[in-house]
């Protein structure tokens, strides 16, 4: 029985007593990923790309993603809090970054370390593969760790257009860990906590395409740091300590929508929100659309202000961060503030860490590794198909028709779920004639 | 497998469904991703083609078991001289069709280097047939 948690290697989770069988997440999944079983959604571990698309559309908040315990960070002498601006950008411009990182400390970190510190670096390691592969016409950026896993499923002919980099938050850890054990701290003592907007991260930090081992000790929600801090801002501001952060403008606005560009010399687009990116892969994989240079791609809409754990409305919390970028921007203009400078190193290890060496193609469309089989799956599914009603109404259990067709085949599903092909009663199935008309079938037949 | 899909004058927007459709049963028979890109890249521009120069037309696609054939027959001009048309970079487009990004004469070479047997049955004022092959195996 699917009640209570239901288990996969991804970090998103069914609430059984929560979950109501609605079909609101099983209808906007970009994978079709979702089925409806025994009332209750269930999400299928290979096809899900920790998008958290479903999260956003859950009326019953049913749908959750489960987070590493906070009192963990106890277990580390250095507690370092990776911090994307996206958390600043949760916050009211009249609270001072310094104000809301001494929160963080107050919480029990000693070290916070911004994630886009490592935008040079970052910038550095894209241009290395890019310059590694002249064959290649458009890359992808490995930004958003959604991105990859979809087009690893859905377009897996263009596995290889994505830049084979680990997400920066393994730069930004291996970079701090590293000043920390050169300023004396013992490896063992350094615990570093990535503050995280989406599933996806968390994904990419448990479960990495890379297969390569994580330097972060562990992965904090962003919904429920907010919530931390944010009752000590109207707490007391009185015990702040004064932190200094040395983000420059440009990168203060890294991880919105465009946010690439501006470190980026060649042809650039930005593409994000998930039907776009859809499209734009769609197309790209036909080459229906021309596109050399670099593709940025966020699944959410705006980018990681529009991530699913963040709280704040995605264009007030972009807004926010123009806001502070502008701010920086006139300081160092006026020279109040230093322009920090941007650190370029790389050390020959980190470049090795953050490679990945083959992205894998896994492809959900597949109905089986023998060509004659799949074939011949193909074709009755052509032909279930066409005998469903094509309205898509989910009653089945599946998000589609066409999707119902495929679980037939593949032997997951029976047609005989279709309220179309088999209306429960006479009554049912005369009160439907008169909204569908010849949709609805008079006799029962599978092909 | 067959399907159909029929083909309208100056309908760049739409363009593309038949290659869009046709890949997705690619992927399902689990036909390598270096296969179908040349598939579906070849038909798409057999497609616009189509699109670019005549009134209409269809497309026929049979996917068996070791080839696809597309056949993307249309009612319009026809090529007066396919030496000519096969040239990288030779357009007869007009001015409004390349203002929306066609019409670089790439077009048949594209879908010559994209295919294994590629048949041109043209008549002018008539129309034209292409019938292009890509072989799985």
């Amino acid at each position: 029985m699917p009640t209570g948690e239901i288990y996969f290697k991804h970090s998103l989770r069914v609430n059984g007593y929560l979950c109501k069988g609605c079909t609101a997440c099983m209808r906007t999944c970009p994978t079709a990923a979702i089925r409806i079983r025994e009332g209750k959604a269930v999400i299928s571990e290979n096809k899900c790309v920790d998008c958290g698309e479903c999260i956003k559309a859950c009326p019953h908040k049913a749908i959750y993603i489960k987070q590493d315990d906070f009192g963990l960070i106890e277990n580390y002498k250095y507690r370092v809090c990776l911090v994307p601006t996206t958390f600043i950008g949760q916050f009211d411009t009249k609270y001072k970054t310094k104000a809301i990182y001494s929160c963080l400390i107050r919480l029990g970190f000693t070290h916070i370390y911004e994630v886009e510190h490592e935008v040079a670096r970052m910038m550095e390691l894209y241009n290395l593969y890019m310059e590694a592969h002249p064959e290649i016409r458009t890359f992808i950026s490995p930004y958003c760790p959604a991105v990859t896993r979809l087009i690893q499923v859905r377009f897996p002919s263009l596995v290889d257009n994505v830049i084979h980099v680990r997400a920066p938050l393994e730069l930004a850890s291996r970079v701090i860990t590293k000043k920390l054990i050169d300023e004396g701290a013992r490896p063992e003592s350094i615990g570093v906590f990535y503050v995280t907007p989406c599933a996806a991260k968390i994904a990419a930090v448990k479960y990495p395409v890379s297969g390569k081992d994580t330097c972060v000790a562990g992965v904090i929600n962003m919904d429920f740091l907010y919530n931390k801090v944010m009752l000590m801002l109207h707490d007391s501001d009185k015990n702040a300590q004064p932190i200094n952060h040395t983000l420059n403008s440009r990168d203060v606005q890294w991880s919105l929508a465009g946010g690439e560009a501006p470190h980026f010399k060649g042809a650039h687009y930005a593409v994000d929100g998930l039907q776009n990116v859809l499209n734009f892969l769609e197309r790209l994989e036909d080459e229906a659309i021309d596109a050399p240079g670099l593709v940025e791609m966020r699944i959410c809409d705006q980018g990681c202000v529009g991530g699913v754990l963040t709280t704040q409305d995605r264009f007030v919390a972009r807004k926010r961060l123009e806001y502070r970028a502008r701010l920086f921007e006139r300081l160092e203009r006026s020279k109040i503030r230093e322009t920090p400078p941007e650190d370029h190193t790389l050390t020959p290890q980190w470049i090795k860490d953050m490679e990945i060496s083959e992205i894998k193609p896994r492809s959900i469309y597949k109905l089986n590794d023998n060509y004659a089989e799949a074939f011949k799956m193909a074709e009755r599914m052509k032909k279930i198909e066409k005998a469903l009603p094509g309205v898509n109404c989910s009653a089945c259990g599946a998000p589609s028709c066409a999707a119902l067709a495929e679980d037939i085949v593949r032997g997951d599903a029976s047609a005989d779920t279709c309220v179309f092909i088999n209306p429960l009663s006479q009554t049912s199935k005369d009160a439907m004639k008169r909204i569908w008309g010849d949709r609805i079938k008079d006799t029962n037949k599978e092909d | 497998m067959h399907y159909t899909f029929k083909i309208e004058r100056g309908n760049f927007t739409d363009a593309g469904q038949a290659s869009s459709s046709v890949k997705r049963t690619l992927k399902q028979l689990g036909v390598d991703p270096a296969n179908i890109k040349r598939t579906v890249v070849a038909l798409f521009e057999a497609e616009i083609n189509a699109v670019a120069h005549a009134y209409g037309g269809t497309i026929d696609v049979d996917i068996d078991g070791e080839k696809i054939v597309m056949v993307v027959a249309d009612e319009g001009p026809g090529i007066p001289n396919i030496e000519l048309a096969m040239q990288e970079g030779w357009s007869t487009a007009s001015a409004k069709v390349r203002e929306m990004g066609y019409g670089a004469g790439m077009g048949l070479p594209n879908i010559k280097k994209n295919t294994d047997e590629l048949k041109i049955d043209t008549k002018v004022g008539v129309g034209t047939t292409v019938t292009m092959t890509v072989n799985l195996a």
